[in-house]
């Protein structure tokens, strides 16, 4: 359960204030996953970055069901973030190594990962050799490795091809089905949005503040014939038309 | 490259050979290439020059690992505790503005006449490049590693050992390569001053000595070891950068 409480943030001082986040109020269940829409400027990431605690709120709390873990929180950044020196198999082990996990088991769980994210015969390859699309599914995949329970995904997915990206979109709400994990996605995509959330959070800019949530009421699992569900093309359009009257 | 730099030497050499007996120049004062040749041979042969060399060379590695260390280790100690740096700097700056010639008097007076203030003055002068590469290392380092450490929650040992060095590997490099030409000097100049071993210590000889084939000798000696630790250098630098850019 994640518990967001009258949480804002502001940067700058005086004139130069700029409200990223209005103070927002939001109850997060276990096993919810949460997609997070709204224009550019609106908050969300750094709404995103709060719940990660990489940044301090300038008001209000957020709790965590998993704060005494070790790791809270998994997250996958928008520009992949993978360390240049270490190969794919290495990059996706690295949570591993660093809680003292065996190789021999980190081995077979990275092993496991790379078949997932479909990078089977670029594990000894480096970040630099791969492509975009390739580097963030080795980003997703490292995510994975040490089995978060809160899963925090900022726009994961935008530097992916489209055919890839709704590879993984399926291959994410699979995840989600199978683990029970807590899952937030920022995504541009309104239909991204749709097609994995349970919940949908609006957010508009300037200032950055929810404007609406919506409950996804499509049946589980999803799949093409989701995108074909009448529910799931109105959601969809509202949604649009919502994002549409902000924007302009 | 390789093939035009013997060329400029070889045609060096000849010119300086050639110009000994055409100005008839004293023995006393430039002897030829041949008699620095026998010299440096017969040095070789009888006086031990190789094991002086090894004594030098160890005291440079020795004062160049200290000096990394250390200085690698301030530069994590400034970067996480900026207060440490705005006290310590100050002293620094100052520190590096004094001759390093003017300290070796100072560390043979405090540690001897053996190996020991050689080292110390080989770190000293290894110790400042090799800091401010890592610090900028640190600091220009992709701000996104620094939110990946958070999100793992990785110690300080994990963030420096899996990160910070990682990511500072290029400028270190930059920093080690400044360092190495420092730290040959500072080890000779060590000897210099006072020393019954190493390198600088035939150079001083030859010179109480009026020999000016053994000074000579021994410069160009000195010159060749120097490159060869460069271009060692270089040559890691170059087989590890790739992956670490």
């Amino acid at each position: 359960m994640i518990k967001i409480e009258q949480l804002s943030k502001i940067y700058g001082q005086g004139d130069d204030q700029v409200v990223a986040l209005e103070p927002l109020d939001q109850q997060i269940n276990a096993g919810e996953f949460v997609s997070i829409i709204g224009p550019s400027g609106c908050g969300k990431s750094t709404l995103l970055r709060l719940i990660a605690s990489l940044e301090d709120p300038t008001s209000g709390s957020v709790t965590l069901e998993t704060a005494n873990l070790k790791r809270p929180v998994g997250f996958v950044f928008q520009d992949a973030v993978l360390l240049p020196w270490k190969t794919v198999a290495e990059n996706i082990r690295f949570p591993l190594d660093t809680t003292g996990v065996s190789r021999k088991q980190a081995n077979e769980k990275v092993a496991e990962l790379v078949e997932l994210v479909g990078l089977k015969g670029f594990e000894k390859s480096l970040p630099k050799q791969l492509s975009g699309g390739m580097r963030q599914r080795a980003a997703i995949a490292r995510a994975l490795a040490d089995d978060p329970p809160i899963l925090l995904m900022d726009e994961p997915f935008s530097a992916v091809d489209l055919l890839t990206r709704e590879t993984l979109n399926d291959e994410l709400s699979r995840i989600w089905q199978k683990t029970g994990k807590t899952i937030l996605l920022v995504t541009h995509s309104v239909e991204e949005a749709a097609y994995l959330g349970s919940r949908v959070m609006v957010m508009s800019p300037r200032p950055g503040r929810l404007k609406a949530t919506y409950d996804v009421d499509l049946a589980q699992p999803r799949g093409e014939q989701t995108k074909r569900d009448p529910k799931f093309l109105d959601l969809v359009s509202e949604l649009r038309t919502l994002m549409r009257e902000m924007t302009s | 490259m390789f093939l035009k730099a013997i060329i400029g030497l070889v045609g060096i050499t000849a010119l300086w050979g050639a110009a000994v007996p055409i100005f008839d120049v004293p023995h006393y004062l430039l002897p030829g290439p041949i008699d620095v040749a026998e010299r440096l041979i017969f040095l070789f042969q009888r006086g031990d020059l190789a094991w002086h060399i090894y004594v030098t060379l160890s005291e440079v590695f020795g004062g160049f690992v200290l000096g990394a260390v250390v200085g690698i280790a301030a530069a994590l100690a400034f970067a996480r505790f900026p207060l440490i740096e705005r006290v310590l700097t100050p002293l620094i700056l100052l520190l590096q503005t004094i001759p390093k010639i003017a300290i070796a008097p100072l560390l043979l007076l405090w540690l001897g006449l053996g190996a020991a203030p050689k080292v110390a003055l080989v770190a000293v002068v290894t110790f400042f490049p090799v800091m401010t590469a890592m610090l900028s290392g640190i600091r220009y380092m992709n701000k996104s590693y620094a939110d990946l450490s958070h999100v793992l929650r990785l110690s300080p040992w994990q963030r420096f050992w899996h990160i910070e060095l990682p990511a500072a590997i290029p400028t270190l490099f930059a920093g080690a390569t400044v360092a190495t030409t420092l730290a040959m000097t500072a080890a000779v100049i060590g000897e210099l001053m006072g020393a019954n071993k190493g390198m600088g210590f035939v150079l001083a000889t030859g010179q109480e000595n009026a020999d000016t084939a053994t000074v000579m000798g021994m410069v160009i000696l000195l010159s060749f070891v120097g490159w060869a630790l460069f271009a060692i250098l270089d040559f890691a630098r170059r087989r590890v950068e790739d992956r670490f850019l």
